[in-house]
Parts: structure tokens; C-alpha cells; sequence
């Protein structure tokens, strides 16, 4: 086991080196001066060569990949071209905003998922299964920005109960905070609820079909009581590794319902970084995202080799 | 098992039929969109914006006074192409690199799978936007960079069932035989990963018409005045207190070809792999 | 937003009267509401009270602005929303009143020599930043020259500028390499050009911390909001309220939602086709004035046809501007051949171009290449209005032979295009201006650093660089009259429309004043009962 997680962890600085030489690759061949784009229309040559010989934009690519790398390694991920302050503040400043909606989306979706594939699994092949799983199905295909915009539309507009956009910290106001987020997480939330409901029935179906299950219910055991106790015990294991997987998605920045919600989250950084040209942002957050993404992963895998003892480590892959 | 009988598996429920006739629907009207939509979908008329739904204009007209019926049924064009071409890139590319890595093991599949680790673990969105950076913004760039993100999915599908024919009887024998790898790819081993890459790409057509529309909502995708419901719902959000038919009507096409893909997709997966029914359902990208 | 923010107009009396100190009572600014101490409360210490409460003192003011701002230091920083913030923090020499007007505000009086050459200016005295030390002319010297030698985005409005010295410690003297009339716009027409204390950008991280000696002091940024408190030690009368929280809302929605809620007292958040539902709104006052900005079309005239005078003419006989101007702007714009609003001084009326398809199609027809003629328009959606004037235009011009391919950049590959030169033509705007020499002279003068469309004409070069060194008015203004004639039959830029500034704020709240460049200062407002 030991050997296996310090495996995978060698695989993952691995991964996370390569994340990096990506994004610098893509910095290299993005059109688009980002010296230019901090001073805007009016960039005087002289300064903006001055500004360029400071970011050492004109050095050598390697030179520049190398320093990059020296610094992140000790904590330092440089300073934002566009702001001046450093990317580690800017990426802290965000992450409660991206975490309080990551964790509020989760949490839409179990509450869609554990009803919706539990009551599927329990009437298999009848009307609530179809039901389900079509809703599933359109929890799948409706884009999450339609959807944004139409609860906006809905409970912003015509009803005026939410706000339609922005975010208040919850240190500051917690009514609010719980106000602002409840459309975002809806929003964010449905897709991986959809996902989630699919794994929930067919869990909960495997493990009707267990024997202790079966065992349970010839002995007498109330129907519900089978439910709670053997069958939803057993489904939340894969519940628990496919809604990690599904929050390392949320965490890595929903780009696009924060940009709906005018969300100051990670996904909000990154994509203003891409378009502004704000490289070391754009590193610091993409190398968090990967950073998110293979740890999530390592403890589902870790935990899922645990729990099953019939998955070896070699394939655990 | 034979067309026929897949066919017949397929319609066994209404949902798949209906799923298919939408995508009948959807392909007719890409086809003939120019000939079906009742006005000029990007000729402008600014004395005649943000008119409500009328008898003239069933879904009213846009902010520039175009008429948003017709911007729908020729943005049914430009959903299904870049939805398609975008597949067909990941398709080939994702095909080959998992056939390889899953033939030949060892150090191609580790540096090809390792790749596609780092591919994986940047995410998706911002891979596309990040491409449509370098590449410009445009659908065809779109597609490129759709096709781009979705080609670890078919890589990784391709190699898994690779390594499980791989050591099929059958394999063993052609290349006992003398068989070139070449011919054993072809031969052998292709015809038989095919069931799992064939529902992956109705899945991923599903998932790349909605990528499509994501990144035109942010701006980077199809380009004005051409009508992409990405797009036109980008264009909507700006006046949705003065004018929801702009936002709505697209979101909707979206939406039910999305659902289409999905069902089919689904339905696919049932008659050609039923093993598979669980394991792709949490690689599902979005926005 | 990454245009500039910049030019201030020298409002012609005071550089006429060369040589003659011009002298001015204090507070700058303060001319609407000139009140005692709040409440009586003598400096009571800004609460950190949200919103809507007075609660016997001044309450804080809520503004909801569409953008985060980048940074702070308001040498570097281009953004609009950073200078809405810094414009209540920090203070200029001079400072431009509502119409333009250059009036003091930490310099009292300046003088300048006969030859023009040499400016003195004399400082206000009792002056303190907000860390407490005394300012003085060697806090200006430091500033200036901060500029200069790191070359900061604003250098270029010293360029004629020898030497900023501190003849004593309430006295700077600016000597000049030519005559300058546009120098009090350089160096006060916005709040780029702020005072900030000897040492301040080694002494502290000015992004994200402020210094300065405005009516307010920064308390607090966030990915948010940005707070300020109430300075009591401000040179001018104290501001009314307590301070002010800008909070960032880039929903437009959202941020008039919260307006009327009462949870928000300002915004500049209101798309222009919100303007007609809010005339009637009760629970919101709207304010409408014509900006100094300008929105244009530029071609490359490097690039044939795009070089040919009779095809650009051509091109601007076929644009009908109001039907532009409508889509863009839903009327809250006022279409315009040149680029100087009807509201200036310095506005000369000239509109020789009447929307014509006629003359149009024949112009374009002898000049295209080909028939019809395709033409790259590039626009940013940075700027939605470049996206819908686009899509308006590129249909107009269908009718007259040219074929518009719209390409919607990212502002960064934009600019990097448009300084490569890699363009057929391009749509955008200047903001801010409020001298000629920003409207006209880096545009379009054959070397100039703006002129990215490549037009030369002689003529217009030497207008242009007579006017930059008239001290005349009324003869500078004639010069800019006739070089902006030529300048818009060459259609060295086909210029299209200055927009409204519009903002919203709750009933009751007095004393503020929407302007024509968009500065925003809270400093007399107060908030109703």
C-alpha cells in the first residue's frame, strides 16, 4: 500500500511538471502582448519595453520556464502583470468564494441524487425509474449557463425572492452568502446531481442483490429499515469516490456559471488570466487545479483499494 | 451481433425512437436551414428590435431586430457541424493513440497515457478557451479545440479494450502466425473495441454541441453575425428583463439536441455494451 | 476596460493670461454643498456602518461599480475602475471641475513665464497624507519624477517636461522643453497624475495600499469590495459621510436590483437599453450627460484599398450613423463627425458626410479591388457596443460593395494587431479626453504613438503641431477647427458617436454630480435621512 501511494505520488509530480510545461507552451504561443494589454491603448514604447525587461518577458523561454519553476517550489508563483499583487494572494483571496459554492453545488446534488436513484432502484423498470433516469438525462444535456440564466430570469426577475448575481463572504454576512449562492448552486449543481443519480441507483441495486441484504429481508427485516441500514450503507462507498471526483470538478473553477453569476471564483481568475494574458496567474491557478485534481484522485483511488480488497493496486489505474 | 438486430435492440422503448426522430429532425433542418427559416437570420432592422413573439416573428426578434426563429433553425447547422467535426478529430486521434498505447504497452502506452493524465488534469473548459486563445476565436478553432479536449476519452476507451483483446485467442494466433501489427490492428483488434468508442461518440457529440455553445457564449466560438445558439444566448443575457425570447429559444435548442444525443447515446450503450453502462457516465466534461 | 483614461481639458482662461497668477479660493470642488460639520459631530470617526443607517452620523455610501479594479497605485494602474476609487483617495495639483475648468486643489495658485517655458507652481500649506506626514513640493517632485525615470504608463504626458524642482518646500517649479497649453490637463486632468509622499512606492506596496490626500482614506480591498473611510484631517471640508463601500457588481441586474432595494446608493452599472424603464422608476434617480468619449471606425491606409481616400469616403457615405448610433447605444449617444463633443468648447461643427448608398457604391466601385470588396472589421468584446455597431454596419455596407468579415478579438490580441498592424480596419473608442491635443494629436499626426491607421498628411501635421504650442485660444482653437476638417474628409478616422454617461443613484442623495469625464467623487454627497 505504502509503496503504491508513494508511486502514485511520484506519478503525480510527474503529472504536475508536465502541467506546467503545458501552460508554458500555451503562454508561448498565445497571440497577445500581456504588457500591452496591462497598459492599454495608449502603451508608450519606452515604457512598455521597460515593463516587458522587468517581467523578463524577453528572456529566454527555458530561462523563463526555470525561474518559474525555482520560485513556485519555494512558495513563490510570482506577481500578477495586471495587478501587481502576488498570485498567491489573488488565488486566496478567491478560494472561499470557489469553495463555498463547490461544496454548496455537492450538496444540490445529493439531495437530487440520493432520493431520485434510490426511489429508481427501489421500482426498477417502472414509471419512477423512467422518470429518473430521464431527468437524469436532462440534468446531463441542459446547458448550465441556460439554466443560470433562466433561474435568474425566474427567481431574480419575476419573482425578486434572490439576488441574480454577485457573491457576499459568509464572515460578513451570512444571510446574504446563503442567498447569493442558492442559484449558482442549483446552477453548478444539476449536472453532477445527474451524474450522481446514475451511481446511486445502480449501487443501490447491486447491493439489494447482496446476500446479507437478501439474508436481511427473508429474516423479516422491515423494508425500510433493509434500506437504511444494509442497502445505503453499502451504496455510499461509491457514492462518497465519484461525488470526490465530482467536487475536484467544481473546485477547479466552473468557468463559465461563475462568469453567469459574476461569481469571484477560481474559474472567474483563470479565464479573465487567459484573456488578459495575466500569465503567472493563469500558472498558479491551472497548477492549483491540477494540484486539486490528482489529490482527489489519489485518495479515491487509495480509499476505493482499501474498501475493495479484491481491486490490486497495479490496475487500481 | 448484426445491424439489424442492433437496430431493432435499439427501438425497442419510445424514448430512443423520439430521441432519434428530434435528430431527424435536427439534420433535415441543418440541411435545409436557409430554405426553412421564414426571414433573413442576420440582415439587421433596428426600428424593429426586441419585438415580442407575434404571428410574424413566432419567437420575436433579437436586439438588432433579427428575427430569432430563423437565427435558431440556421444555428442548427452550426451546432451539428462543429458538434460533428469536433468528434471526428477526437474520434481519430483519441482511436490512435489508445490503439497504439493499448498494442504496443510498455513505454508508449506510459508516455502516451501520461500525456493524457496531464491533459486530463488541466481542466476542460479552460483547455478549450485556452486553445481558442492561441488559435483565435472562430467555429473552426472551435472545433480544433473541442477535439482537442475530448481526445483523452477515446484514448483512454480505446487502450482499455484494447488490453482486454489483446491477449484474445484470436489475437494470440494471427500473430503466431506471422501477422504484421498492422494487419492485427486492422484485422483483429479494431473490429473488436468498436461497440465502447461507438457510444463514447454519441455521448461526446452530446457533450461537444454544449461545449460549442459554451464557448460562443463567452464569446470565443462561432463569430457575429453568424447565428449560434451560444451565441444568441450571450446576446440574450443582456436583455433578459426586456426581452426573455432571446435567451429562452435557443437555451431550448440546446438543450433538446443535447437531451437527444444523451438518450441516444444511452440507449446505444445498453444494446452494444452493457458492461460499460457505469464507467464512462462520471467522464462526462462540461462547462 | 483598458482604454485611457486620460486628458484633462485646459479650460483656455487661465494659460491666456500667461504670467498672471491665477488665484482661487480653497476647496476645490466643494461649490454645490458647503455645509459645517455633519450633524455637529466635529470629526466624528468614519463607522463601519453598512448601508442604509445614519444613526446620528454621516452612513456609509454603498456604490456598486461593473469592475474589480486591478491595483491601486494609481501611477501604473488603466483601469476605470481602479480610478473610481482613487479619484476619492488621492489629489492632483489641479483638478478639472465639472465643465472642464482647471481649479486648484494641492496647488493654490501657478504662474507662467512669458515664454511659456516655465510653470510655478505655489503648493497649499497644512496639507497632511493619510499616514500623517506633511506634504510638501518635495512629495511632488517625487511623484513626477517616479513617472518619468520608471517610465510608468503615464510618462508620455511629460514628454515635454525638462525638470520638476522644489524651489522651496511650497513651491515646484515644471520647466518645459516647448510650450505646453495642454500642461494643467497633463498633469491634473486625472487622478494618474496623483501626489503621493516621498518614498511612498519603497515604502509601502502602493497596488494594494493607498496614500494620498483625498477626502477619503483606503481601508480595506477585497475580491468584493473596497472600503474608505472618512479622512478628518483632509485639507478641504470633511466629506458628509462616514466613508464609502464600493462594491463590485458586473450584473447589471443585479446592481439595479440592489439599487432599489436600498442595499446599494450608486451605480454606474445601467446598459443603455435599461435607460427608458428607469425615467419613470421612482425608487431610482437617473442621471443622463453627455461624455467626453468618442467611438470611431479607423481603416488601415496602409493596405490597398484601405489606402485609397475615395474608398474610405466611400465607406463613410455608407454608414448611416443614427441607425449605428440606435443599435449600440439605444439613443444614449449623440452621433458626431468629429471628435470633440457638441458640449465642449472646443466642439466645431462640421458633418459633411450625409448617409448616401449612391455616392457610396460609385466611390467604391472606382476604388475596390473587387467587387464586392471584403473588409476584416475587428472589434473586442471587451466592448459590446463594437460587437452590435459591427454586425449593424457590416449590413449597411453590403449594400454599397463591401463585404465585412467581423472579427471579435480578446483586448489583448486586439491591441497587439493593431500595433502589428495586422488589420483591415478596426472599431473602438477614446475615453476621457478633455483637451484637443488628446482628441487629435497622437491620432493623427504622421509619427504619432496612437496613429496605429497609418494616415499622413503633411497639412495636418503641421495644424496639429502649431495648435499644440498656440497659448492663443481662440487661435488654437481655429487651428484644431481646420486640421479637424481634414482629418475627418480623409477619414483618417470615421468617427461615429460620443456616448451618455449614465448612472443611477437612490432618491434623496444630495450634492452628488454626474460629469462628462466620468469622474466619480463622493466627497460632497450626502445620504438622504
Amino acid at each position: 500500500m505504502t509503496r503504491y501511494a508513494l508511486r502514485r505520488l511520484a506519478q503525480s509530480v510527474a503529472v504536475l511538471l508536465g502541467v506546467s510545461v503545458l501552460v508554458f507552451a500555451i503562454m508561448q504561443l498565445v497571440p497577445g502582448d500581456p504588457i500591452r494589454a496591462a497598459l492599454g491603448q495608449q502603451a508608450d514604447p519606452e515604457t512598455y519595453q521597460a515593463l516587458r525587461d522587468r517581467a523578463g518577458l524577453d528572456d529566454p523561454v527555458p530561462v523563463q520556464f526555470v525561474t518559474w519553476i525555482g520560485n513556485a517550489a519555494v512558495g513563490d508563483f510570482g506577481v500578477s502583470f495586471r495587478s501587481g499583487e502576488t498570485v498567491l494572494s489573488l488565488i486566496l483571496e478567491r478560494v472561499p468564494a470557489t469553495l463555498s459554492l463547490a461544496v454548496a453545488a455537492i450538496i444540490v446534488a445529493l439531495l437530487i441524487a440520493i432520493p431520485l436513484g434510490t426511489l429508481s432502484a427501489l421500482n426498477p423498470r417502472k414509471p419512477v425509474d423512467w422518470f429518473a433516469s430521464l431527468s437524469s438525462q436532462a440534468g446531463l444535456s441542459v446547458p448550465d449557463f441556460w439554466l443560470g440564466i433562466m433561474l435568474i430570469l425566474v427567481f431574480a426577475g419575476t419573482l425578486g425572492w434572490l439576488p441574480s448575481a454577485g457573491y457576499v463572504p459568509l464572515t460578513e454576512d451570512p444571510v446574504e452568502w446563503a442567498r447569493h449562492l442558492i442559484l449558482p448552486a442549483i446552477t453548478a449543481g444539476v449536472s453532477s446531481g445527474a451524474i450522481l443519480t446514475r451511481f446511486v441507483r445502480s449501487s443501490v441495486l447491486e447491493s439489494l442483490g447482496q446476500d446479507h441484504v437478501r439474508t436481511a429481508r427473508a429474516k423479516g427485516m422491515r423494508a425500510r429499515d433493509v434500506l437504511t441500514w444494509h442497502v445505503l450503507r453499502n451504496a455510499l462507498v461509491p457514492l462518497v469516490t465519484v461525488g470526490g471526483v465530482q467536487l475536484a470538478y467544481l473546485l477547479s473553477g466552473v468557468v463559465v456559471v461563475e462568469y453567469v453569476f459574476a461569481w469571484p471564483g477560481l474559474g472567474q481568475l483563470a479565464f479573465q488570466a487567459v484573456e488578459s494574458r495575466d500569465y503567472p496567474v493563469l500558472q498558479g491557478a491551472v497548477l492549483l487545479f491540477a494540484v486539486i485534481f490528482l489529490l482527489v484522485n489519489l485518495v479515491v483511488d487509495l480509499a476505493y483499494a482499501r474498501l475493495d480488497p479484491r481491486i490490486t493496486y497495479r490496475s487500481a489505474r | 451481433m448484426r445491424a439489424g438486430e442492433t437496430l431493432r435492440l435499439l427501438f425497442r422503448g419510445p424514448t430512443a425512437i423520439v430521441a432519434a426522430a428530434v435528430l431527424l429532425v435536427l439534420i433535415v433542418t441543418a440541411f435545409l436551414g436557409e430554405q426553412l427559416a421564414p426571414h433573413d437570420a442576420t440582415g439587421t432592422d433596428v426600428s424593429n428590435r426586441l419585438q415580442a413573439p407575434s404571428a410574424d416573428h413566432w419567437f420575436g426578434t433579437d436586439e438588432l431586430g433579427r428575427d430569432v426563429l430563423s437565427r435558431v433553425i440556421l444555428g442548427a447547422e452550426v451546432s451539428l457541424r462543429v458538434g460533428a467535426v469536433a468528434v471526428g478529430i477526437s474520434l481519430v486521434a483519441g482511436v490512435l493513440i489508445g490503439l497504439l498505447a493499448g498494442y504496443y504497452g510498455r513505454w508508449v502506452d506510459d508516455v502516451l497515457m501520461r500525456l493524457s493524465d496531464v491533459l486530463f488534469a488541466f481542466p476542460a473548459m479552460l483547455m478549450a478557451i485556452a486553445v481558442l486563445a492561441i488559435l483565435g476565436p472562430g467555429s473552426t478553432n472551435a472545433m480544433i479545440a473541442i477535439g482537442i479536449v475530448y481526445t483523452p476519452i477515446f484514448a483512454r476507451i480505446t487502450r482499455a479494450s484494447v488490453l482486454s483483446v489483446r491477449e484474445e485467442v484470436y489475437v494470440k494466433a494471427a500473430r503466431s502466425a506471422g501477422a504484421g501489427d498492422l494487419r492485427i490492428i486492422g484485422r483483429h483488434v479494431l473490429p473488436n473495441v468498436t461497440a465502447p468508442i461507438i457510444v463514447q461518440t454519441s455521448i461526446s457529440l452530446a457533450f461537444a454541441i454544449l461545449s460549442e455553445a459554451a464557448l460562443s457564449f463567452v464569446g470565443l466560438g462561432t463569430q457575429p453575425p453568424d447565428p449560434s445558439w451560444g451565441r444568441m444566448l450571450a446576446e440574450g443575457r443582456g436583455f433578459v428583463e426586456q426581452a426573455w425570447w432571446m435567451a429562452v429559444f435557443p437555451g431550448l435548442a440546446i438543450f433538446v439536441t443535447v437531451l437527444a444525443f444523451n438518450v441516444l447515446g444511452d440507449a446505444l450503450r445498453d444494446v452494444l455494451d452493457p458492461r460499460q453502462r457505469q464507467a464512462m457516465a462520471g467522464t462526462g466534461v462540461t462547462a | 476596460m483598458g482604454a485611457d483614461m486620460n486628458r484633462g481639458k485646459v479650460r483656455g482662461h487661465a494659460v491666456a493670461l500667461a504670467a498672471i497668477a491665477l488665484v482661487s479660493a480653497g476647496c476645490g470642488g466643494g461649490d454645490d454643498v458647503d455645509l459645517d460639520d455633519p450633524q455637529g459631530s466635529g470629526g466624528g470617526q468614519g463607522g463601519d456602518d453598512q448601508g442604509d443607517g445614519q444613526s446620528g452620523d454621516g452612513g456609509t455610501l454603498v456604490a456598486a461599480i461593473s469592475a474589480q479594479p486591478d491595483q491601486f497605485d494609481p501611477h501604473k494602474t488603466q483601469a476605470y475602475a481602479s480610478f473610481q476609487v482613487l479619484e476619492n483617495v488621492y489629489d492632483t495639483l489641479v483638478v478639472p471641475d465639472a465643465e472642464g475648468e482647471f481649479q486648484p486643489s494641492l496647488a493654490t495658485e501657478w504662474t507662467t513665464s512669458d515664454d511659456g517655458l516655465t510653470w510655478t507652481f505655489t503648493l497649499r500649506e497644512g496639507v497632511t497624507f493619510h499616514d500623517g506626514s506633511a506634504f510638501d513640493s518635495a512629495d511632488v517632485v517625487y511623484s513626477y519624477n517616479r513617472i518619468i525615470d520608471e517610465q510608468l504608463a503615464n510618462a508620455y504626458r511629460f514628454a515635454s517636461v525638462a525638470s520638476v524642482e522644489a524651489t522651496d518646500p511650497q513651491t515646484v517649479t515644471i520647466t518645459l522643453t516647448e510650450p505646453t497649453p495642454a500642461l494643467l490637463d497633463n498633469i491634473g486632468g486625472f487622478k494618474g497624475m496623483s501626489i503621493i509622499p516621498e518614498g511612498a512606492a519603497e515604502a509601502t506596496d502602493l497596488a494594494t495600499t493607498a496614500v494620498g490626500t483625498g477626502p477619503f482614506t483606503l481601508e480595506d480591498a477585497g475580491a468584493n469590495g473596497v472600503t474608505l473611510a472618512r479622512y478628518d484631517d483632509y485639507w478641504g471640508d470633511p466629506a458628509l459621510v462616514d466613508g464609502v463601500e464600493f462594491q463590485y457588481v458586473s450584473e447589471p441586474a443585479a446592481a439595479l436590483t440592489a439599487l432599489r432595494s436600498g442595499d446599494v446608493h450608486w451605480t454606474d452599472n445601467v446598459p443603455p437599453q435599461d435607460i427608458e424603464g428607469l425615467r419613470d422608476d421612482e425608487q431610482v434617480e437617473l442621471g443622463v450627460t453627455p461624455s467626453v468619449d468618442y467611438w470611431y471606425l479607423a481603416m488601415n491606409q496602409t493596405k490597398p484599398p484601405f489606402d485609397n481616400r475615395d474608398f474610405r469616403r466611400g465607406v463613410a457615405f455608407g454608414i448611416d450613423r443614427d441607425e449605428v448610433t440606435e443599435a449600440a447605444r439605444f439613443g444614449a449617444a449623440t452621433t458626431n463627425q468629429t471628435a470633440i463633443p457638441e458640449q465642449s468648447r472646443w466642439f466645431h461643427e462640421y458633418a459633411p458626410f450625409e448617409h448616401d448608398p449612391d455616392q457610396a457604391t460609385q466611390l467604391i466601385e472606382q476604388t475596390a479591388a473587387q467587387s464586392p470588396q471584403p473588409m476584416a472589421l475587428m472589434v473586442t468584446d471587451e466592448y459590446p457596443e463594437t460587437v452590435q455597431a459591427a454586425q449593424v454596419i457590416q449590413a449597411q455596407l453590403a449594400e454599397v460593395g463591401v463585404e465585412i468579415g467581423i472579427e471579435q478579438e480578446a483586448f489583448a490580441t486586439w491591441l497587439d494587431r493593431q500595433a502589428a498592424g495586422d488589420y483591415d480596419a478596426f472599431l473602438l473608442g477614446w475615453l476621457g479626453n478633455l483637451d484637443p491635443f488628446g482628441f487629435y494629436h497622437a491620432q493623427h499626426v504622421c509619427e504619432g504613438t496612437s496613429n496605429f491607421q497609418g494616415y499622413c498628411n503633411p497639412e495636418v501635421d503641421s495644424l496639429l503641431q502649431s495648435a499644440a504650442g498656440e497659448t492663443d485660444q481662440d487661435a488654437r482653437k481655429a487651428l484644431y477647427d481646420q486640421a479637424a476638417e481634414l482629418i475627418v474628409d480623409d477619414v483618417s478616422y470615421l468617427y461615429l458617436y460620443n456616448p451618455d454617461v449614465v448612472q443611477a443613484w437612490a432618491p434623496g442623495i444630495e450634492g452628488y454630480e454626474i460629469r462628462a469625464d466620468k469622474a466619480i467623487n463622493f466627497e460632497t454627497v450626502r445620504l438622504p435621512e
